[in-house]
């Protein structure tokens, strides 16, 4: 016990002090503030400026799509208006979005008859969101006219086609109604995701790395003079366990005292608040420890069969699988928190870790649910130890080249 | 008592049998040395002494008692392939693996310090283990694995790698170990060097002891059949019929003789024919002892 704790605390110490560390602690959240603020920024950016020329063969239609498309607050659009369409209007405006002077021509033709004409021309290709927006507002449009053509008032025709706001409320499990936090779990969840992967993933990796690096430079034989196989995996497994831990508290810490400051303000506002529950918080810990410990235990038996980086990153793309895994039930976890195939992962001890913390983040599961998951996953990591010990203990002392799979199962039976 | 005993051992991986029935015994004050060809099991048996395999026959006891985990914290052991954590300090190294071996970590740093002043390498103590010689590397793990003091050490080619003043002075604190009662085993394919610190010695091949004891016994069950004459004068005497072989070079003449040859005949005739300055008769060498056991007997 002594041993393994000393050699966790090298472990930790070796690693906090190294400049993987330091480098990995500043960019990945400046890469994630960055992605964020892009992201923002090109949001907001939308149509902000955006200077287009709508021209229809009916003033009524054209004024109508103008006032749809300054209605949309996010999309800033300057819009003016030129009808009715003609041929040489047509030939001017064209002229004028080749030379840039607007960024968009919008035409509709044909409005009397029942299927208008509808093109816009751009230098730039249109994106999603201006397509989406300009569609809206063209289809609009039409139907006010038409159903001004049929009698109605313009004011009638609008309160018809207006679009009616929908408020979503979420009943919690003591039967409270509150408002629902829109797209906050959706964000909550990728983001709570990504937190317990790529950690387990990139410290999984480094563990198993270190192993192979170990083994070349010979040290095991050493080590294996005064501590136990297993002491030194769990040793190596707590230190570098506790690295990660050590960096996520640095992350949240600098999230949480950045989260109040100007600085990510505007980044969230909006759909992008989150909150998180003291239940998330006890738990988070817990299932990234044990987490690691599984994949970690795992990459580290894997570790001890190769020779070189190069058979390591063989196992690379095993690797990955939790994190497609999660990202692939991410889906149905917000669809359904509770659908059995989402228990059902939220046990599983490999996708337990991944799943569960957002499932606890989206409705709380019964708390037999999470002992259960507990349960399986300290039996798995127990069983992967086990097997992974066996194999590092034998493993990390051949030498010359990669273990075959009966070589495999003969180093499980070497005591 | 004897601090280590290995006895009727025996080790297999699948089908090749690394160790076998393999007995031998070191006490305090002892330097062992344990000797064979490549492949011939040395490592193979001191791993089980280790305890980092098991023997699948036979016992291991240390310090009198049945292999126990905690004995390993009274032995020292340098493996041939060694091993140091290339990103941490020296002085940090050290005190880790003092500490492992259960001193408190301010006895060890202290210890750390004496050693590193007695081997000259001070000035390495705040260095990284990549940024050092591999001579200096070697004697960081000689102090390693003497940090703790231990009863036993067991130390597989010291001395590979090291420049001879380097030598002499690992050479000369195993010594004075070996003056305070440690039991001290060492593997190597010097002979030289076995020659001249070793009491007692096991010659291993394919697994088996085939050569065992004290060194001066064994060295007398081989007959003093080779002379060294340094001389002045005609060389025929080289000729003589007691001669096996002979090496002459330039007045320093290294000669064989014949099984039973006469020593003193040639002596006679050499003294007749020049001005004899050196007539030794020697006994073999182990090195001679070594490949005469062993033959062609040895895998590589």
């Amino acid at each position: 016990m002594r041993n393994m704790l000393l050699v966790a605390r090298r472990e930790y110490l070796e690693q906090i002090r190294g400049r993987a560390f330091r480098f990995s602690t500043v960019l990945v959240p400046a890469l994630v503030i960055a992605l964020l603020g892009v992201s923002a920024f090109t949001g907001r950016k939308m149509g902000a400026g955006r200077h287009i020329v709508v021209a229809a063969d009916n003033a009524a239609l054209a004024s109508d799509i103008r006032s749809s498309l300054l209605d949309d607050k996010k999309a800033r659009y300057t819009v003016d208006v030129v009808a009715p369409l003609t041929d040489e209007d047509r030939a001017r405006l064209l002229a004028r979005v080749a030379d840039k002077s607007i960024d968009g021509l919008l035409t509709v033709t044909g409005s009397a008859s029942g299927a208008p004409r509808v093109t816009y021309t751009s230098v730039s290709r249109a994106d999603l969101m201006d397509t989406s927006l300009l569609k809206t507002a063209v289809t609009y449009g039409l139907l006010d006219l038409r159903l001004t053509q049929r009698g109605m008032t313009p004011e009638q025709a609008r309160s018809l086609v207006e679009s009616v706001p929908i408020e979503t409320l979420q009943v919690s499990k003591d039967g409270k109604t509150g408002k629902s936090e829109g797209m906050a779990p959706f964000y909550k969840a990728t983001f709570m995701t990504f937190l317990m992967t790529m950690p387990i993933l990139l410290y999984g990796l480094d563990m198993a790395r270190s192993i192979v690096e170990e083994k070349n430079s010979r040290i095991f034989e050493v080590m294996l003079s005064v501590t136990r196989a297993d002491d030194l995996l769990t040793g190596k497994l707590l230190g570098v366990g506790a690295v990660g831990l050590t960096q996520i508290a640095i992350w949240v810490a600098a999230a949480a005292l950045l989260s109040g400051s100007a600085l990510l303000q505007p980044l969230l506002s909006g759909d992008v608040k989150i909150h998180f529950s003291w239940l998330e918080a006890v738990f988070f810990p817990i299932y990234f420890v044990l987490g690691f410990f599984l994949y970690s235990a795992f990459f580290s038996g894997l570790a001890a069969t190769c020779e070189t980086a190069q058979d390591l990153q063989m196992y690379v793309s095993l690797a990955v699988v939790p994190t497609w895994t999660s990202f692939a039930i991410l889906p149905f976890l917000l669809n359904n928190p509770s659908s059995p195939w989402v228990v059902a992962a939220s046990i599983f001890p490999p996708t337990a870790p991944l799943v569960m913390v957002p499932r606890i983040g989206l409705l709380a599961p019964p708390a037999w649910q999470i002992a259960l998951s507990l349960a399986a996953l300290l039996a798995a990591i127990w069983a992967v130890i086990w097997v992974a010990s066996r194999l590092y203990r034998v493993g990390i002392l051949m030498y010359g080249k990669r273990a075959t799979l009966p070589e495999l199962l003969r180093w499980l039976r070497y005591s | 008592m004897p601090v280590v005993e290995l006895e009727a051992v025996t080790k297999a991986y699948d089908h090749k049998v690394a160790v076998h029935d393999l007995s031998l015994s070191i006490e305090a004050g002892q330097m062992f040395g344990l000797l064979g060809p490549n492949g011939a099991g040395k490592t193979s048996s001191i791993r089980m002494m280790m305890g980092i395999t098991m023997p699948d026959a036979g016992r291991v006891e240390l310090f009198g008692r049945p292999f126990d985990r905690r004995s390993l914290d009274r032995v020292g052991y340098l493996p041939e392939e060694r091993g140091l954590y290339k990103k941490m300090k020296v002085l940090e190294q050290l005190i880790f693996f003092g500490q492992l071996h259960g001193l408190p970590r301010e006895e060890a740093r202290h210890r750390a310090l004496d050693w590193t002043t007695r081997l000259e390498i001070t000035a390495a103590l705040d260095k990284k283990t990549q940024e050092l010689s591999k001579g200096m590397q070697q004697k960081i793990q000689f102090i390693a694995t003497l940090l703790h003091d231990p009863g036993l050490v067991v130390m597989d080619e010291p001395f590979s790698g090291l420049d001879p003043v380097n030598a002499t002075l690992l050479q000369d604190a195993l010594l004075e170990l070996k003056a305070r009662g440690k039991a001290i085993l060492f593997s190597t394919h010097r002979m030289d060097q076995v020659e001249k610190l070793c009491d007692s010695i096991c010659l291993i091949n394919n697994g088996e002891a085939v050569l065992s004891g004290r060194m001066r016994e064994i060295k007398s069950r081989y007959e003093r059949n080779r002379v060294i004459v340094e001389f002045e004068g005609s060389s025929d005497f080289l000729k003589c019929e007691e001669i096996a072989e002979a090496n002459n070079y330039s007045g320093h003449a290294e000669i064989k003789l014949k099984p039973h040859g006469d020593a003193q005949k040639l002596l006679h005739l050499a003294a007749g024919m020049a001005t004899i300055y050196r007539f030794e008769l020697v006994e073999p060498s182990l090195e001679e002892i070594f490949i005469q056991t062993v033959g062609g007997k040895a895998d590589a």
